[in-house]
Formats: structure tokens, C-alpha cells, sequence
């Protein structure tokens, strides 16, 4: 089986700079609770440069939800704020950092760049 | 106040209550506390001795306070003022209201005084659909507070009431025993808390009564507000108390977004639109910058902040898309709407490109420019990228999200905005011809941040050249030659939609125009089919859907005619400018200086004065901004270099005009002018006459 969320966190690691984040300096962590257990990610940002660790440090910022909720965010098939709207995700400190960082998610599976379509023939008039 | 209603307000949250301060809503009825876009006090019920009482008077004290004097017993003719009642009421994080009841009689008198108290926990989506709660409600007395609670799933609300005097709380409200000496009062002061999330923190009302009660702050920042905007002065004094009005609605309007570190944007509307719009924002910062430029750098920052970074066709979002609109209710955050945000708006891009430049060319402030290189240089790749539906080098627009998106995603939003002059409409995707405008300045202005402070030559020379040929191809496909003017839109077969609408003078503001070609849609905006005598109408007379009182196809728009007024500055029409200005001006007087956001385009000799198109909001921003654009526009204030150039061009009518510390660049400056341009004498004479010739050649030629 596929984790989302181990995928989403290895591609930050990969990109290493994200031009959306050139914006934003501290660190956010991520607790997700699985079971009993929470699995922790703790992203460091530093304008626009990315570092990933599974620490449990203090953060600027410090999410918190479920893992299978998660996966769904990290893989695009729910959107991270209105997950925070509904109390789903509980956030505390830096809410901009917040607001920042949800960009990084995913769009929906489904949704694709809208088709242009070829040119028309002419201006019929 | 409209309908018979109150409304204060404090950022998003806000009180509509009747005129006796009483809520009594039902799902459809918009009274209430509102807070986030949910309605937290869907009632709110004073009786004395089980009776409901009867408005005297209101004091407006502020956009967020009033105070209402109340006597006993309901509308009678007779009425017993041996008691009365004053409720003094100031919003903030909920509301907190003082309520005294004075005696004035000679004998003691033992009253039962009741607060009926209930909420829906309605989405303010819900109030405007009348749709049905899928959560769970709660009521229950704790510590000396009424907690109201709603609960559908992860998602919490709660509104907790609670008084300075002793009371009996029970489920449906707060009962107290008022003993009120001869001649003496009782008093007590009542509590209305709004909270979100599980056990979520109160917050304390903000202007809580006690011994050590400090001022209102937002009072004071009112003030600091008035006094740090340019000072006018000016021989009509009409025009005085109208820049003051706009100035304090301004204020009423400014809403500080959770990101915005304490800053604040302009909102939309007040008080249902009291949220981010990115089109409402970027336009109103832009007829402001003269005068509060700290808008248009918070709402430059924060639209940043939230830009489109994937593709869900659900919030019809792209990458550097700037958002439409931000909600924070249920149905949002059940996905059940896509306001979270909402991207469906393709004009808001281009526009954010345009004020980033406009505020640098005002205000100097380059640091603001690097720190927003990416996001704006990501509107400019949405251009091209996404917006060019049909690949034809144009602006489309067409929803992705067909349940809950927006159909027209240009400001003149309504379904029957854009159409041709026989009254048919076209299919989708649409291309209207002010976003091409649009796109073509914010091109030509994104090449001159590329060469001034990005350091990037290449990517201003190929932002210059794709914006002469859009220029080149726009003239060319958009010109209706046999009627002298740009046709509204395009569609998918390449088409023109050729109804004659307001949108050429956005034209002549973007500068998309051909020299050759401006006079002529000059003259048409300030002819008789365009030309009501109060402004310029969004559809012309004559066209098939035309009606004096639709939406977006015939009455006057304020915010439209000072961009209007802007364009025609922009080509040198300074005298057309100062006609448009005189008569949007003349008509906020209508208004006690508040302009609404639309009045009928009926011509002004008929009616005499402006006749009010029925809206929810007022003040809305952008009518709100209005004077201050048409004040720029005539004083023809223009940044040059390091200087503010000064070419008035002002209606006879106004006199002697000052307008002193106007802030910029240039530290502050003062500017002066007189009233010079006869606008009786136009309104009469050549500029309609040209213009009536043309309507002869055109109906002529149909």
C-alpha cells in the first residue's frame, strides 16, 4: 500500500527549493495521529529552501490531525483549509506560515489544466 | 440602515437587528450576529413585564456602536413613557450591550425584564439559499453563562451570554428582577461571545464596561484614520462632506484577514460582503492610493499570500491565479461550497499586476516589488498559460466547477451582462474585451517592474512585445466598425458580441486603445445612448436587453464611471472626464454623500435625481472609492518620476479646490485647482450632438 503521506514528505525533500515558500522562513510540524501512535514530520523552511526531518522539535507552527486524513490532503482528494475551517485540523502558532505551506498540497486527482482549444478557422463576420 | 434594519459592524462580525434592537430571524430573514459568515444570534428578544417595546429613536453613534431609546408597549397611539429603556450596543469578537431602564415616576416599580436568547448556527450561504442544518444543537446553563452550541462533526460553534447583573438563565434565555427606584435607573450590562473550534477560547467583547473601561480603539484609529488622509477643501461644501463620508466608510470597510499580521484590505461590502475579494480589494486600493496607500500594500501582500498554486476545478483555482473570494462557514469548510478560496474571477490577475505598479509608481516603495517578484510574475504566466481558453492570444473565461462556480467571471457578473445588440447571449468560454485591457497593461506595467527592479531586460522586452501585438490583434478583431466602438466581448467562433456597453472606458484606462480610435469611443461614452447626465450607463440605450433598471445592463455603475473617468484622463479627454465626475458627484449628494452601488440609467432630465437601485450592501467599497478616483482624476493627479504632476480640469460647479498632503514619493504635497469646465454647456451641446450622429449612421446602417 501506498502512503501519501510519506510520498508528499519525500518529495519536499527531493525539491529542496519551492519558489512559493521564498516568502516564508520557520518550521512546521506535523503530528499526525495513527491509532496510538503519531507520526511526526517537522519541515524547515528557510526562504524557500526545504530540509525534512521526522524530529519532534519545537516548530513556528505545529499541525495537527488525523494520518488518514492526511493522506487524503497530501495526495489532493480533501483541501487543507477547509479541513481547517471545519476543525478537522487544528493549527497552532504561525497561521500565515499555514496559509503558505497548504500551497505545496496537491489540486485533485481529477482536476486537469484547462484544454485550449485549437485557434478558430477566422473571424466569421 | 436600510429596510427598517440596524446593522454595526467590526471587521466580519456584525449585528443587523430591527429597529428596537431586537433579532428575530428565520432561516431566509438576514437579521442576526454574524461572525466568520455564521450567524451566531438568530435571536435576541427584550420584553418588560412580558411586553415588547417600542423604538423612540437610534443613535448612530459609529459604524459600531448604536444606542437605542425604547419605551414600553407596541405602536400604539398612546404611549405610557413612565419607563424607558436605552440599549446601547458595540460589536466586537460578539457584542456587548448596556441595558437601562429609568423610572420616572414617583413610585418604585418591580419589573420582570427578559432577554429571549437562541441561535441557528445558519451559514451565511444558507441564509441567502434558505437551506436546511445537517449538525446538532445545544443549549445549556454553566457557570452563570447560556452556552449555545452547534456540532456537526469536527466542526463546533458556540455563543455564550452572560450579564453583570443577577439573573435566572435557563435554556431559551435570561430573565431579571429590576427594581427601579422613583426617578432612578437599573442597569445591567450583557455579554454575546462568539467561539469556533472544540472548547475553543473566548474572546472577550471589545468594549466590555467597567471602572477601567479604556476608549474604543477602533474609535480612535477612526480618527487617526480621518486626520492622516490628504485635508480637502473646497468652495462646495457638499463635496467636503462627501470625500469625509467615503473616507469613514473606507474605515468601516477595512477588514483584517487572519494573515495579515493586524493589516487590513478593503473588504467588498457591508456588511454581507465583508470578506476578500480579490477584484473589490485591488479595485478600491486602486481608487484610493492617493490617499490611504497602506491599503493597496496589505491587499497586495495578502491576495500574494493566497494565490493559486494547482489545478481544482472545484475552486476553478490555477497556478497564480489570484483568489475571487474567501468564506469561512460551514458549507465551506464541508466543501459543500468552494470559497476556501474561490479563484473563479479572471480579472483579479491582470489587476494585481496593474496596483503593484500603480503603488510603486505612487509610493516609491520598491521593497514591496522584489518581495512579490514571484507572485506577480506568476499572475503574469497565468495570462498566457491559463487564461487563454481557445488559444487565441485572449482572456477567457468558463467555470470548471458547473454546480457552484461563478458563470460570468467578469465584474459584470449577472447571467444577462454580456450580450449582443440584439439581446442574444453567448456561449462560453466568453472573452470580454475589458480583460484584454486589462491583460495588456498589466503586461506593459509587469515590463516596466522587470526593467526597473527585477533587473530583467529579456523578460520586459518580450511583456512589451506581446502586448503591442495583443494591442495590434485587439484593434482589429474588437473594433465594430460600423458603430465606432469596441464590441463587448468575443465568442467562441470568433464573433464580436456587439452590444455597446460601458466596458470601452475601461479600454481607454487600460491604454489598449489605438490613438486613432479614442476619440470615437470618447464620444460614445458621453453620448446620449451611454450618457444618462449622471454617468455613463453599462449598456447603451438601444440595445436589446437595455432596461434603465437592470443590474449590469443600464444602470449607472459609480465605481465604473471613475475608472471611466481615469481612461478618458488617460487620453487627454480632461473636460469629458470632469462631465463624468461632475455628474456622479452631483448624484452622491442624492445619497448624503454615500454613493449605492448602482442607480437607474434613466436619463437625468427626466427624473431629476438618481433613482436607487435595491441593494443588500452599503456602503459598498468600490462606490465607497469612487469620490476619491473622480478627486484624482479631476485635480489630474499623475506620479512622474519622483514628482506628482497637478492638471486639474475640474466641473464650474465645485469652485476653489484643495487638496493638502497628498502622501507619495514626494513626501506630501498639496494640489490646487478651480472649476473651469462648463459641464451644463456639454451636457447640451457639441459632444452629445457628435455623438447623436453617430446613432443615426449606426441605426442607419442596421
Amino acid at each position: 500500500m501506498t502512503d501519501a503521506t510519506a510520498e508528499f514528505f519525500d518529495a519536499l525533500v527531493e525539491r529542496r527549493h519551492e519558489p512559493l515558500l521564498e516568502k516564508a522562513t520557520g518550521t512546521v510540524r506535523f503530528d499526525l495521529k495513527d491509532g496510538k501512535t503519531t507520526d511526526r514530520w517537522l519541515v524547515t523552511v528557510d526562504r524557500g529552501d526545504l530540509a525534512v526531518s521526522r524530529q519532534n522539535h519545537r516548530a513556528d507552527l505545529i499541525v495537527s490531525t488525523d494520518k488518514p486524513l492526511f493522506d487524503y490532503i497530501a495526495s489532493g482528494k480533501t483541501n487543507a483549509l477547509a479541513a481547517l475551517l471545519r476543525g478537522a485540523i487544528s493549527v497552532e502558532g504561525d497561521i500565515q506560515l499555514m496559509v503558505l505551506f497548504q500551497r505545496l498540497f496537491p489540486g485533485p486527482p481529477r482536476s486537469r489544466k484547462q484544454r485550449t482549444s485549437a485557434a478558430p478557422a477566422g473571424r466569421k463576420r | 440602515m436600510s429596510n427598517g434594519l440596524v446593522q454595526i459592524l467590526d471587521g466580519n462580525t456584525f449585528v443587523v437587528s430591527d429597529s428596537n434592537g431586537d433579532i428575530e430571524a428565520s432561516l431566509t430573514d438576514p437579521t442576526g450576529l454574524f461572525s466568520f459568515d455564521t450567524r451566531f444570534l438568530s435571536k435576541w428578544v427584550l420584553t418588560i413585564d412580558g411586553q415588547r417595546l417600542n423604538a423612540l429613536s437610534i443613535d448612530d453613534l459609529q459604524y459600531f456602536e448604536t444606542r437605542f431609546f425604547l419605551v414600553p408597549g407596541t405602536g400604539g397611539v398612546y404611549i405610557d413613557a413612565k419607563l424607558s429603556v436605552i440599549r446601547q450596543r458595540a460589536v466586537g469578537n460578539g457584542f456587548h450591550e448596556d441595558l437601562t431602564i429609568l423610572n420616572h415616576d414617583d413610585k418604585p416599580v418591580d419589573l420582570s425584564v427578559r432577554i429571549e436568547a437562541g441561535s441557528d448556527f445558519a451559514d451565511l450561504f444558507e441564509v441567502k439559499d434558505a437551506l436546511a442544518k445537517k449538525g446538532k444543537y445545544s443549549a445549556r446553563v454553566d457557570r452563570g453563562r447560556l452556552l449555545l452550541g452547534y456540532e456537526r462533526e469536527t466542526f463546533r460553534r458556540e455563543t455564550a451570554i452572560s450579564a453583570s447583573a443577577r439573573a435566572r438563565l435557563d435554556k431559551r434565555g435570561l430573565t431579571f428582577r429590576a427594581r427601579v427606584e422613583p426617578h432612578g435607573s437599573w442597569t445591567t450590562d450583557l455579554d454575546v461571545v462568539t467561539a469556533e473550534g472544540a472548547g475553543g477560547s473566548y474572546v472577550r467583547p471589545k468594549y466590555a464596561r467597567g471602572a477601567t473601561r479604556a476608549r474604543p480603539s477602533m474609535e480612535l484609529s477612526l480618527e487617526k484614520w480621518v486626520a492622516d488622509a490628504p485635508q480637502l477643501e473646497c468652495d462646495r461644501g457638499e463635496l467636503k462632506r462627501t470625500y469625509r463620508r467615503s473616507l469613514v466608510d473606507l474605515a468601516a470597510l477595512r477588514f483584517s484577514p487572519p494573515v495579515a499580521g493586524g493589516k487590513s484590505l478593503p473588504a467588498a461590502g457591508l456588511p454581507w460582503f465583508m470578506t476578500m475579494f480579490g477584484r473589490d480589494s485591488i479595485f478600491t486600493s486602486l481608487q484610493a492610493l492617493p490617499f490611504t496607500p497602506e491599503l493597496a500594500a496589505t491587499t497586495l501582500q495578502v491576495l500574494g499570500d493566497w494565490q493559486g498554486s494547482r489545478v481544482d476545478d472545484f475552486r476553478d483555482e490555477d497556478p497564480g491565479r489570484i483568489l475571487h473570494e474567501m468564506r469561512y462557514g460551514e458549507m465551506t469548510a464541508f466543501e459543500e461550497r468552494p470559497h476556501s478560496p474561490y479563484y473563479g474571477s479572471v480579472d483579479a490577475t491582470p489587476l494585481y499586476v496593474v496596483l503593484l505598479d500603480e503603488y510603486e509608481r505612487w509610493t516609491g516603495d520598491r521593497k514591496l516589488v522584489r518581495e512579490l517578484e514571484h507572485p506577480t510574475r506568476a499572475a503574469l504566466n497565468w495570462i498566457d498559460e491559463y487564461a487563454d481558453l481557445m488559444g487565441t492570444g485572449y482572456i477567457w473565461y468558463q467555470r470548471r466547477n458547473e454546480k457552484t462556480g461563478l458563470e460570468n467571471q467578469c465584474w459584470k457578473d449577472s447571467w444577462d451582462s454580456i450580450s449582443y445588440r440584439d439581446g442574444r447571449l453567448p456561449g462560453f468560454p466568453r472573452a470580454t474585451c475589458e480583460l484584454q485591457g486589462y491583460a495588456y497593461d498589466a503586461k506593459m506595467r509587469g515590463a516596466r517592474l522587470a526593467r526597473l527592479v527585477w533587473k530583467d531586460p529579456a523578460l520586459a522586452d518580450k511583456l512589451e512585445q506581446d502586448a503591442a501585438d495583443l494591442k495590434r490583434r485587439f484593434n482589429r478583431d474588437y473594433w465594430v466598425s460600423d458603430g465606432e466602438y469596441f464590441a463587448l466581448a468575443l465568442d467562441t467562433e470568433g464573433n464580436q458580441v456587439d452590444a455597446l456597453a460601458s466596458n470601452n472606458g475601461h479600454l481607454l484606462w487600460s491604454g489598449i486603445v489605438d490613438k486613432s480610435k479614442a476619440k470615437a469611443v470618447a464620444q460614445q461614452l458621453l453620448g446620449p445612448r451611454l450618457f444618462s447626465g449622471w454617468g455613463v450607463r453599462t449598456l447603451a440605450e438601444g440595445e436589446g436587453r437595455y432596461n434603465p433598471i437592470g443590474y449590469h445592463v443600464g444602470t449607472v455603475w459609480p465605481f465604473d464611471n471613475s475608472f471611466i473617468a481615469w481612461g478618458l484622463r488617460r487620453y487627454g479627454f480632461k473636460e469629458e472626464a470632469a462631465q463624468i465626475a461632475a455628474g456622479i458627484l452631483d448624484a452622491a449628494e442624492f445619497f448624503n454623500g454615500q454613493l449605492p452601488e448602482a442607480f437607474g440609467g434613466y436619463e437625468r432630465t427626466v427624473t431629476k435625481y438618481p433613482v436607487q437601485y435595491p441593494t443588500a450592501c452599503s456602503p459598498q467599497a468600490w462606490s465607497t472609492g469612487t469620490p476619491l478616483l473622480l478627486l484624482r482624476t479631476m485635480l489630474g493627479l499623475e506620479p512622474l518620476g519622483d514628482h506628482l504632476v497637478v492638471d486639474p480640469a475640474l466641473p464650474q460647479g465645485i469652485g476653489h479646490l484643495e487638496l493638502l498632503d497628498i502622501p507619495g514619493r514626494w513626501g506630501r504635497i498639496d494640489a490646487f485647482g478651480r472649476g473651469r469646465v462648463d459641464v451644463e454647456e456639454r451636457r447640451g451641446g457639441k459632444s452629445s450632438g457628435a455623438s447623436r450622429r453617430q446613432r443615426s449612421k449606426r441605426n442607419a446602417g442596421r
